[in-house]
């Protein structure tokens, strides 16, 4: 059928433009919205597309650790595991339009962890990005949390949102109902009239998908409205992914929706650009080089056996730390003074901003002072990297 | 969140300017760092005061 005309002003409401300038409702309006109030995801890198500090962790038994961006898995006493951003080549996920996927496989297992044990997955916000939701308002609105999930074992697993400024939890439950099966979930999440989220760049929020834990967060009641903190209600029915090394949990497609979805009425995932979606995890994260003979940034000798390197990076979060793999002469400077020299380790100068960054350094050698030189890596396993993660 | 690392202060002109953890080496010999501005909106600052907080002390810069 030929159109004949589209109706701009629906497309300005939200409303969806038809044929010959018509009306038709569209999945905001079942929400009571005009139009979706994020212009971006609320979920950065919600397809797991960007992994900037590795695709894959084998032996990770401890910590707080990343495959793809932006999505943590915290881990104390409670077996081994390797991380994986995982390509997907089928399946339901695939089909929707996914190709990566945040994937954890159990190595060494731990079928009794103690009680203070844990393996989370975590997604952090900082509040003034979570404004829309008016949490803590009498206009508070609720939520909709949708993701693929697929795992070996058929069985119902816990996930929790974490007010961290006002210590409030709601939660969920969520079941894989066909092992090795790529599955999705869509979870409607009460608003909450009480505890506002500070408007800065703090972090305020975090979605938590408890995937083993020990009893210090189970044995009560998933809690379906907002309500203080209480830890034993916040993983009631265990995922226990630590309990065989046959296991394994896989998760992308995650959507953090403002109003409340159905199956039938959620908004499509926003699918962003790998460039638009690089940049927004840079604002946590920025691999600035890996690999053997990578440029880091221009460096001048500040005199005696100083070095510094002086850069401009994109807009950070806070003021970064330096996260690097090192060790005997993994970096160098060569340049202007005229010989090549080795060193071990770089340090974040106090003066450095979230976006203008000076590091130095000391050799063993002197140099002369103005001297200009670039700095570069000086063995295959360096890796450089600036982080201000929530 | 720290074991078995060595945090310890980094000094320039005599003052404490960041914060170096020294992550256990590798097989290959390498090994993590991280190199913490002394920042309390740094994640990993925040860290290291809760370290301290639970009875752990930063080692006195070399």
């Amino acid at each position: 059928m030929a159109l004949s005309k589209i109706d701009v002003a629906n497309m300005l409401t939200g409303a969806t433009p038809v044929a010959n300038g018509g009306t038709a409702a569209t999945t905001f309006a079942s929400a009571g919205l005009g139009k979706r109030p994020n212009a971006k995801p609320l979920i950065i890198n919600g397809d797991m597309a960007v992994a900037q500090r590795g695709t894959s962790f084998t032996g990770v038994s401890s910590g707080a650790n990343f495959t793809a961006d932006r999505f943590q898995f915290y881990l104390a006493n409670l077996g081994t595991y390797t991380l994986i951003q995982e390509a997907l080549t089928s399946g339901n996920a695939y089909d929707a339009g996914f190709k990566t996927a945040w994937r954890i496989d159990t190595t060494t297992a731990d079928a009794s962890p103690s009680a203070a044990d844990y393996a989370i997955l975590r997604y952090k916000f900082e509040g003034q990005d979570l404004q829309s939701i008016k949490k803590g308002t009498s206009n508070a609105q609720k939520l909709t949390l949708a993701f693929w999930v697929k795992s070996n074992k058929a069985t119902t697993g816990s996930l929790d949102l974490f007010d961290y400024d006002n210590s409030r939890i709601v939660g969920a439950t969520y079941t894989v109902n066909t092992a090795n099966t790529w599955e999705k979930k869509i979870i409607n999440i009460a608003a909450d009239t009480t505890g506002a989220f500070a408007n800065d760049n703090g972090l305020s929020l975090g979605i938590e998908w408890f995937l083993d834990t020990g009893s210090n967060t189970q044995g009560g009641t998933t809690p379906t409205a907002w309500e203080s903190q209480t830890n034993t209600n916040r993983n009631v029915s265990n995922f226990a992914l630590g309990d065989n090394t046959a296991n394994d949990w896989a998760i992308t497609g995650v959507q953090l929706e403002v109003g409340e979805y159905t199956s039938s009425t959620l908004p499509p995932f926003q699918h962003e650009s790998y460039g638009d979606n690089l940049a927004r995890c840079q604002r946590y994260f920025q691999m600035r080089a890996e690999g053997n003979q990578k440029i880091i940034s221009i460096a001048h000798w500040a005199g005696g056996s100083e070095v510094d390197f002086i850069m401009q990076i994109p807009f950070m979060r806070t003021q970064p730390s330096i996260e690097y793999t090192t060790g005997s002469e993994y970096w160098a400077i060569g340049g202007s003074g005229g010989s090549t020299n080795t060193l071990d380790n770089l340090n974040m100068n106090s003066w450095s901003t979230e976006m203008n960054i000076n590091l130095w350094t000391t050799t063993g050698a002197g140099g002369t002072a103005g001297y200009a030189y670039y700095g570069y890596t000086n063995n295959a396993s360096a890796k450089l990297g600036f982080t201000a993660e929530l | 969140m720290f074991e078995n690392c060595i945090i310890k202060y980094v000094k320039r002109n005599d003052v404490n300017v960041c914060i170096r953890v020294t992550y256990p080496s590798n097989d290959n010999g390498s090994h993590k760092e991280l190199s913490v501005p002394l920042d309390e909106a740094n994640t990993d600052y925040q860290n290291i005061l809760q370290w301290v907080a639970d009875g752990n002390t930063i080692q006195e810069a070399d």
